[in-house]
């Protein structure tokens, strides 16, 4: 794409050093941290010269952590489905269907992500308690899909545009009824656009923090983030090993998963980006 | 076909309005599910904001009543507000317009093809995958005033004489956050960057390199006129992350020190869920969607002229 002048390779090596740097070096240094023994955690050393796996240990020893860890696999993998079955329902309807009042909704779950999140929940709060709802998990599933929702109707709304009206038409014509025709035929075309939005589902779930701080104040069900922030801003301020081998660990499944995705993930959310 | 009499065809009319009328039933079924959970979680908690934030609701008490516009006044009028605006500009465009620059140069270098490229690909999306949380207790520990990597590296250049203490500092605290969210936010603008990037077709490139163009016209003739939709949408989508967040900073600092680095999310939470002011909360709520209506609406209108 660009001649390798001697202007480019200037640019692409200081871009690749700097850039590179800043993007490995803090994860390095979190590991780097995660590894070092006690004593040795308040030296800038960069390669921990009595690494020790206590830290990781402890953590994946700690009671409540587990705890956490569970609330969080249930609230997201659960959340994630239902947003991606919702999306993709509602992003056919969009795409494929004509009926009244079919424009507001689409324009109005665009919108939704230009509402203050943190006023919203004030309501969503009185009404979780109002329900006896608070501290469930079911609250927080609840919230996260309409997290989702956005980008995942539009996402797939391009996927489904991209299907040709005639290959419905003819399924039709072949006397398959709309709920066949969507789960058999539709519904696997797109199958990379759903990936993505469960994937996206998954990280905003597991992610999230102001909406399960707020909602869950029950430690047993209490999730990952708040759990961090409870355990690691409080008492154990200046475990940095345990800090450290606790954010790695947490972020492995979400990295795991991404690993497994990404080829479907890059094209799935740029595919609709570059039409639309 | 063959011969039709004038009941055949009506009633085959009949069948597919029939079968129009099923049909755009079943799409606003479809549609349903997620209609409801809007209803639910979006729409009535911001009517009911609407309506909190004119009275002085506190949840706590039962007594609620109509103070008309007296929140929006104690909000525009206090001392914190203009801090309040600037903090979160600032938050808001610099965590959008740095990671985008910086998304961009390293999309163009991974775009290259090289070994390894895939590896540095891989580990530039983990710092996106990496929860929020973690992300702030790493970049805590990278910005400790005691012992955190920062200092220790500018001591030990002989840069500066004495620990900073980045997060506790008012004139650093805010670059310390945006440093870090900056850092969270260009993985997923080089995602995109890079699928755009890569579908940049190649006979235009070489219409312009037989032309005799060097690099810089490529990127000014081919290359971002290709990209303007996608980066439009980047800046956007930055534009309304940003201005809702309020993970990073609450794990970061809390909003201090001394308000320096809270925004419109952290100064909601704290009116809502620390003084219990719900009625002020949402006033501060409805300011901030006009804020940000605003600020989109400018800059779509900025885009418009350049067009």
């Amino acid at each position: 794409m660009f001649e390798k002048t001697i202007g480019f390779r200037i640019f692409f090596w200081v871009i690749l050093l700097t850039i590179g740097l800043f993007v490995v070096f803090p994860i390095y240094w979190m590991i780097n941290t995660s590894f070092k023994s006690p004593s040795e955690l308040l030296e800038p050393t960069l390669f921990p010269l009595k690494p020790t796996l206590e830290h990781y240990w402890n953590v994946i020893q700690d009671k409540q952590l587990s705890v956490y860890f569970k609330n969080s696999m249930i609230t997201a993998i659960i959340s994630s489905l239902l947003a991606t079955i919702v999306s993709a329902y509602a992003a056919y309807s969009f795409s494929k269907f004509r009926y009244r009042g079919r424009k507001t909704f689409m324009v109005l779950i665009l919108i939704s992500k230009m509402l203050p999140y943190a006023v919203l929940l004030i309501s969503i709060y009185s009404i979780m308690r109002t329900y006896g709802l608070l501290d469930t998990h079911f609250s927080l599933i609840f919230a996260y899909i309409t997290f989702t929702l956005p980008v995942g109707t539009w996402t797939l709304k391009s996927f489904f545009d991209e299907i040709p009206n005639e290959l419905i038409e003819s399924a039709k014509m072949d006397g398959a009824s709309q709920f066949r025709i969507l789960h058999k035929i539709v519904l696997p075309l797109v199958i990379p656009g759903m990936i993505s939005v469960a994937v996206l589902g998954f990280v905003t779930g597991w992610n999230d923090l102001l909406y399960s701080l707020t909602l869950v104040t029950d430690p047993d069900k209490r999730t990952i983030a708040p759990g961090l922030v409870f355990r690691y801003l409080g008492e154990a301020s200046s475990d940095y090993g345990g800090m450290m081998a606790a954010s790695t660990l947490i972020s492995l499944p979400s990295a795991i998963l991404f690993l497994f995705v990404q080829r479907y993930f890059i094209r799935g959310l740029t595919s609709g980006a570059v039409k639309g | 076909m063959g011969l039709q009499t004038p009941r055949m065809r009506d009633k085959q009319l009949n069948i597919r309005q029939k079968k129009e009328l099923t049909e755009s039933q079943f799409g606003s079924l479809l549609a349903i599910p997620a209609m409801l959970i809007f209803a639910i979680v979006i729409l009535y908690p911001f009517i009911k904001s609407v309506y909190y934030s004119f009275t002085n609701e506190k949840l706590l008490s039962n007594e609620t009543s109509w103070v008309g516009l007296e929140n929006y006044l104690n909000n525009i009028s206090s001392n914190n507000f203009i801090d309040l605006l600037i903090n979160t500009l600032v938050f808001v465009s610099i965590t959008t317009f740095v990671p985008l620059v910086i998304a961009f140069a390293w999309s163009i270098v991974l775009v290259q093809g090289f070994k390894g490229e895939s590896f540095l690909r891989t580990i530039t999306l983990y710092c996106w995958v990496l929860p929020i949380a973690s992300i702030g207790l790493l970049w805590k520990w990278i910005f400790d005033a005691n012992h955190g990597f920062l200092n220790e590296l500018l001591s030990k250049w002989g840069l500066i004489s004495e620990n900073i203490n980045f997060l506790g500092n008012t004139t650093t605290a805010m670059m310390a956050v945006c440093v870090a969210m900056i850092w969270h936010s260009f993985p997923w603008m080089m995602a995109f960057l890079l699928g755009s990037l890569n579908s940049v077709p190649q006979e235009q490139i070489e219409a312009v390199r037989m032309d005799g163009g060097n690099n810089m016209s490529i990127l000014r003739n081919v290359i971002l006129p290709h990209m303007k939709p996608i980066l439009f949408v980047i800046v956007i989508l930055s534009l309304i992350n940003r201005f809702q967040h309020f993970d990073l900073i609450w794990v970061m600092t809390e909003g201090g020190p001394a308000h320096s680095t809270t925004t419109f999310s952290i100064e909601v939470y704290k009116q809502a869920f620390q003084n219990f002011n719900v009625g002020q909360a949402a006033a501060t709520g409805m300011i901030w969607v006009l804020s940000l209506s605003i600020l989109i609406f400018v800059y779509m209108r900025r885009l418009k002229e350049d067009a």
